[in-house]
Formats: structure tokens, C-alpha cells, sequence
């Protein structure tokens, strides 16, 4: 049997799975940047924390049946959760705990 | 994007494409006009969302280490201001890398959508100057400290 130009074409399921692993490796980040914060910050830690199950379940439903609207949606929704901890974390370093240390 | 049209043809995907409309009959031309759009095959947009994920990730790691270093570190003796100018470059860094990641995201799934050639992204630049940037001024924050 001679194979296929592409090696996806023997499974193509495996795309899928890649994305559903990036998916949860992405909210698995979340989760450990959320726990970092909760150290110093823990009010900001917990909300990073509550939005690690959403990215995950935002990734159990990579469907590439998904209309583009829907796909684009959850995608900003991903930047706009980085984008927010990246701002509370500037709140932090600068009027967090992190002033109180800023000698 | 219209300025590339014409090199639709030799493409901007690579390997095999279901539904590839080359030897389809009555589309001859370029893919490039709006009007010509259609949905790329489901590997090639999960592959995209893939690298947006994955850029997304590098930005959380570029705040985590912008955090750890202003809340975590010590303070540098003789450089009070040491910690923020290291730490909240990253962490700006984090949201301009989550951001621009998005916004390519979507210009990839556009070119695929049209056929025509993806754009080169601006990220590993952005990163790299960036990164050297906070490098070198990490060097001038431990020659001031020691030099106190």
C-alpha cells in the first residue's frame, strides 16, 4: 500500500486531537499562571483560576463542523482572557503588594 | 491582499488539500477576490488555531516571568526601580503577543480562505527585540547594583 503525500490522510482524527491538546495545555497555563498569582495577589489569582476550566471547556468543543464566526468568537475569547491577566498583572506590580516592596 | 492575487495560483498552502478547486472546470483564475472564498480544508484551520494557541501560551509565560520578577525577586540592592523595569516590559510584551496573535490568526485564515500566500508574521520580532531588550537592561540593572 503505497502512502498517502500527506501522513494525516492515515488518521485524520489526529489534527483534531492536536488542537483539543493544545487546547487544554493553553487552560493548563492558565491554571499555573493563576496559582503564581494567588501567592501575591489572591483575589486576581483566583479569577485567573475560574477561568481555566472555561478555556478547557472552550477546547472540548473544537468542532471543525464550527460555523468561522463561532470559531473567531472563542479565539478573541482566549486573547482577551491573556490580555485581561496581563493587565491585572500590571495593576499588580504597580499598586498590588508589589508597592508596598518598591523601596 | 489584492496585490497577490495573481500569484494565487502557485498557492500559499502546502501538501494535499480536499477540495482543492484546481481541476474543477469553470474555475480557472485567481482565488483571490473576496468573492472567491471558501472554507479551507479543516486541517489547515485547525493548524491555525493551533499556532494562535501556542503563541498564546508563550504570552502567559511572558507574564508569569514579568510577575515572578517584580513580586517574586529580591529587591536589587541600590536599584529601587530594578524590579518593574525588568518585570512589566514582559508582562506588556504578554498582552501585545496575545493580541497580535489574534489579529494573525485571522489574516492566515483569510489567505487560506482565498488561496493566496499566508503573511509572514511580525512575531518573532516583536519577541526578539523585545527579549534582547529586557536582556540588555537586566545587565544594567546588575553592573548598577553591584557598582553601589
Amino acid at each position: 500500500m503505497a502512502l498517502p503525500d500527506d501522513p494525516e490522510d492515515l488518521s485524520p482524527g489526529a489534527a483534531a486531537e492536536r488542537t483539543r491538546l493544545a487546547w487544554q495545555r493553553t487552560a493548563i497555563a492558565f491554571g499555573a499562571v493563576g496559582l503564581v498569582m494567588l501567592r501575591e495577589e489572591p483575589a486576581a489569582g483566583l479569577l485567573v483560576l475560574v477561568a481555566t476550566p472555561l478555556i478547557w471547556l472552550l477546547g472540548r468543543y473544537v468542532s471543525s463542523a464550527a460555523p468561522p464566526q463561532q470559531r473567531s468568537r472563542r479565539l478573541l475569547l482566549v486573547t482577551v482572557a491573556v490580555t485581561g491577566v496581563a493587565a491585572v498583572a500590571v495593576v499588580a506590580a504597580f499598586i498590588g503588594h508589589g508597592l508596598t516592596r518598591f523601596r | 491582499m489584492g496585490a497577490r492575487a495573481h500569484q494565487a495560483d502557485r498557492g500559499g498552502v502546502t501538501s494535499s488539500q480536499h477540495g482543492h478547486p484546481d481541476g474543477e472546470p469553470g474555475a480557472p483564475g485567481p482565488a483571490a477576490e473576496p468573492g472567491n472564498e471558501k472554507e479551507p480544508d479543516a486541517r489547515f484551520t485547525l493548524a491555525n488555531e493551533r499556532t494562535f494557541l501556542a503563541w498564546n501560551r508563550t504570552a502567559l509565560a511572558l507574564v508569569v516571568a514579568g510577575l515572578g520578577i517584580v513580586q517574586l525577586l529580591p529587591p536589587f540592592p541600590g536599584v529601587p526601580w530594578g524590579r518593574h523595569a525588568l518585570g512589566v516590559p514582559l508582562i506588556v510584551l504578554g498582552a501585545v503577543v496575545s493580541v497580535t496573535a489574534y489579529a494573525e490568526w485571522r489574516q492566515n485564515q483569510t489567505a487560506l480562505r482565498r488561496r493566496t500566500p499566508m503573511p509572514q508574521s511580525v512575531l518573532p520580532r516583536i519577541l526578539v527585540v523585545t527579549i534582547t531588550g529586557v536582556a540588555a537592561l537586566s545587565a544594567v540593572v546588575l553592573l548598577v547594583s553591584a557598582a553601589r
